[in-house]
């Protein structure tokens, strides 16, 4: 079955756990402003951003480290297409 | 040689002569001292010279990280900053987390050293290999909030991490902090003011460097293990909803609370108004620190009422036991606005909340009056204590006073010396050992930074209970087995820590391992948080280090670092004039009888016995508390 990942900002806490682990998988070091994904923190408001950059390739580290529920990884059901 | 893990450089900077320095990080200090806290007390105990004024030029503040920082190792991202202390003349010691340590690795550092002193304000700005000295004369005189705008700004960056003093630092408040970020701080020892007096506004980071792993199999397999061992703690969900507000009710339970300056335990309606029940009404998420799976932290809306509006990261246990109970402050929403007032002026909340609780009892006493304050000043008054609060900043009129903190303060307000409540001049916390007597509460006396709660903390301390079947001498245990059972020390000590039947807590014992312990998590670069703290210890570290840095530590060299550590700051305070009769309780714990039914005073030889027995725990002097010879040999120091 296909997997996507699935985001809720919301739910965000701002650690960041997955650019670290995206960077450590996908770079072979621990370094987030090499990562796939970036977490934008406005830290005045309470807020952060979920963005990702074209270069990612699904590969869900991201989801299956985030800690919070932000990023998920959902099966699609195949007539989804 | 190339490091792992660790970013491999030490940045030394020399303000009076505006130098900047990059230096090899020495491979031997990162396997004797791991990092952090480990770090700071080998720099300073080494470089820093009796009778050094902890405001002069002479003095010395390092920020380390740890190795771990800068990973997706569950909370590892704090940083210690150190310096001599003008709070105490001891050593001055804070841990803080957010996002600055990371940047810093990932600029390429493992420590900052700050020495010497600007002729006029400057900030240091650190961008990967690029360090500058800047001019800060825009910058003096903004609190941390409004300097953190500016510097992001500025720099065209609106994420940078910024340690920044506020008011209270440029004017050496004794127990000004350092902020970190706009809701984080190294808040205790006044730190802030060190770098005040070194005329330094600001410390702004970034880095986009990396961190390399030595070997990613064994990490990977560490970081899983450590993960599962984090999220299986019976403190795990719990901890995560309500951070350290879950304190709020077993402290009034217990009677323990720091009431009107230590007069009750049991502040009236806290049960209505300032626990964990109430947070619900201001909060509904968690913020967190870099990499942390917990998020403690409260993200706080006020709604209504004469604060409405109000928005920040707080809720955390220490303003609310501090203005609430001490100060007898009756609102979250206006425990709040407290809060972001010490984080503006750069105030560490519990020794401003100290001493303003302390001016309440001068108040009620008649030791002071209108005349003196400007305006009255009962228990719980919000406007008070905001009017009182900027004039400690500002060292205006008795704010002045009360800048040096309640041990010098009293001094100056003859009858105020008996509610003086502190440990080697650093304002007690939290917890009223005469209502809960446990490691935590033991350990305001031994700790190595004064009366403080943050570095004693039995890592199995149990809130369900508050019974010492050995008075004095123990502490009931009452958990789960399987938490007994995982509990990762050194085998010897665990069975000298735990009753073989009732598995009872032998405080002296637990005392030592926690100073310990606590030092690992502040050398590493980790959080305390109990569900990290019972669950992760040596042999997890041995396991996570050896495989991100490739230098195979043990989990005795990891236990051994965190003993070497305790006792190098040890030797550091004796150096700088530490006197065994210190390492006691207040006069108040002593002599009050607590207004609670069924509390009694503390009993000074029980005090005393239970003290002998942990120095000896420690290898140390019965007597007067110094390492042995033999003690610091088995250390190598």
């Amino acid at each position: 079955m296909a997997k996507e990942i699935l985001i809720k900002p919301s739910l965000c806490t701002g650690c960041s756990t997955c650019s670290l682990a995206c960077s450590m998988q996908n770079r072979g070091e621990f370094c987030p402003s090499r990562a796939h994904i970036r977490i934008t923190k406005m830290d005045f408001e309470g807020r952060f951003e979920i963005i990702f950059s074209s270069s990612c390739r699904g590969c869900g580290i991201c989801a299956k480290s985030c800690p919070s529920g932000a990023i998920k990884l959902i099966e699609l059901p195949e007539a989804a297409g | 040689m190339t490091f792992y893990g660790y970013a491999g450089s030490i940045l030394d900077i020399d303000l009076t002569s505006g130098t900047v320095r990059k230096k090899d990080l020495p491979e031997e200090m990162a396997r004797r001292y791991l990092g952090g806290l480990g770090f700071n007390a080998n720099i300073l105990y080494r470089e820093l010279n009796p009778g050094t004024d902890p405001l002069g030029p002479d003095n010395i503040l390092v920020f380390s990280t740890g190795p771990l920082v800068g990973t997706s190792v569950p909370t590892a991202c704090r940083t210690e900053a150190s310096a001599l202390s003008p709070a105490t003349g001891l050593f001055g010691t804070a841990n803080s987390g957010n996002y600055w340590g990371g940047e810093l690795k990932c600029a390429g550092y493992d420590a900052l050293i700050i020495r010497g002193r600007s002729e006029k304000p400057v900030f240091i700005r650190i961008c990967d290999g690029s360090v500058e000295i800047l001019p800060a004369g825009r910058l003096w005189g903004k609190d941390a909030w409004d300097a953190i705008k500016a510097v992001r700004k500025d720099q065209g960056d609106s994420e940078m991490q910024v340690a920044v003093i506020g008011q209270a630092g440029e004017n050496m408040v004794r127990f000004a902090s350092i902020e970190n970020g706009p809701f984080d701080a190294w808040a205790r020892t006044g730190l802030g003011a060190v770098m005040g007096s070194k005329n330094l506004k600001a410390v702004a980071v970034r880095g986009t460097g990396g961190i390399k792993v030595a070997r990613p199999k064994d990490f990977s397999a560490a970081l899983d293990d450590t993960r599962r061992a984090i999220n299986s703690s019976p403190f795990y969900e719990a901890f995560k909803r309500f951070g350290t507000m879950l304190a709020s009710i077993p402290y009034y339970e217990f009677g323990s609370l720091p009431g009107r300056n230590y007069q009750t335990g049991r502040p009236e309606n806290w049960m209505e108004t300032r626990t964990r029940k109430q947070l619900p009404g201001l909060s509904n998420r968690g913020v967190s620190c870099q990499a942390c799976p917990i998020a403690c932290a409260h993200w706080v809306r006020v709604k209504d009422g004469p604060y409405a509006g109000l928005e920040l990261k707080d809720m955390e246990v220490t303003p609310v036991i501090g203005f609430g109970a001490g100060c007898d402050i009756g609102s979250l929403p206006a425990i709040a606005a407290l809060s972001g007032a010490c984080q503006r002026y750069g105030m560490d909340m519990v020794s401003a909340s100290a001493c303003v609780a302390f001016t309440m009892e001068m108040y009620q006493k008649g030791i002071i009056s209108r005349d003196d304050l400007g305006f009255d000043l009962p228990w719980g008054d919000e406007e008070g204590t905001f009017k009182l609060l900027d004039m400690i900043a500002n060292r205006r009129g008795i704010g002045n006073i009360l800048a040096g903190g309640t041990r010098l303060a009293s001094a100056s307000f003859p009858g105020s010396e008996v509610f003086s409540v502190h440990v080697k001049g650093l304002e007690c916390f939290l917890a009223d050992p005469r209502g809960r007597w446990s490691t935590w509460t033991f350990g305001y006396i031994t700790n190595i930074r004064g009366g403080d709660h943050l570095r004693t903390r039995n890592p199995v301390e149990n809130l369900k209970y508050n019974d010492n079947p050995v008075p004095y001498r123990t502490e009931k245990f009452g958990l789960p087995d399987r938490v007994y059972e995982s509990l990762d020390m050194p085998p010897e000590l665990k069975k000298a820590a735990f009753d073989p039947d009732s598995r009872d807590v032998n405080i002296p014992v637990m005392s030592k391992w926690s100073e310990d312990l606590i030092s690992i998590y502040n050398s590493l670069g980790m959080c305390i948080r109990p569900p990290v703290l019972h669950t992760v210890g040596p042999a997890l570290f041995s396991r996570l280090t050896t495989g991100l840095t490739g230098l195979d530590i043990s989990p005795e060299d990891i236990a051994l670092a965190g003993e070497r550590t305790w006792n190098t700051v040890k030797l550091f305070n004796l150096k700088h004039g530490e006197k065994p009769e210190q390492s006691d309780f207040p006069p108040r714990f002593y002599r009050d009888r607590p207004a609670d039914p069924g509390k009694e005073p503390l009993d000074p030889g029980a005090v005393k016995a239970v003290l002998g027995e942990y120095y000896r725990a420690r290898g140390w002097d019965p007597e007067t508390g110094v390492p042995t010879p033999e003690k610091l040999a088995e250390l190598g120091i």
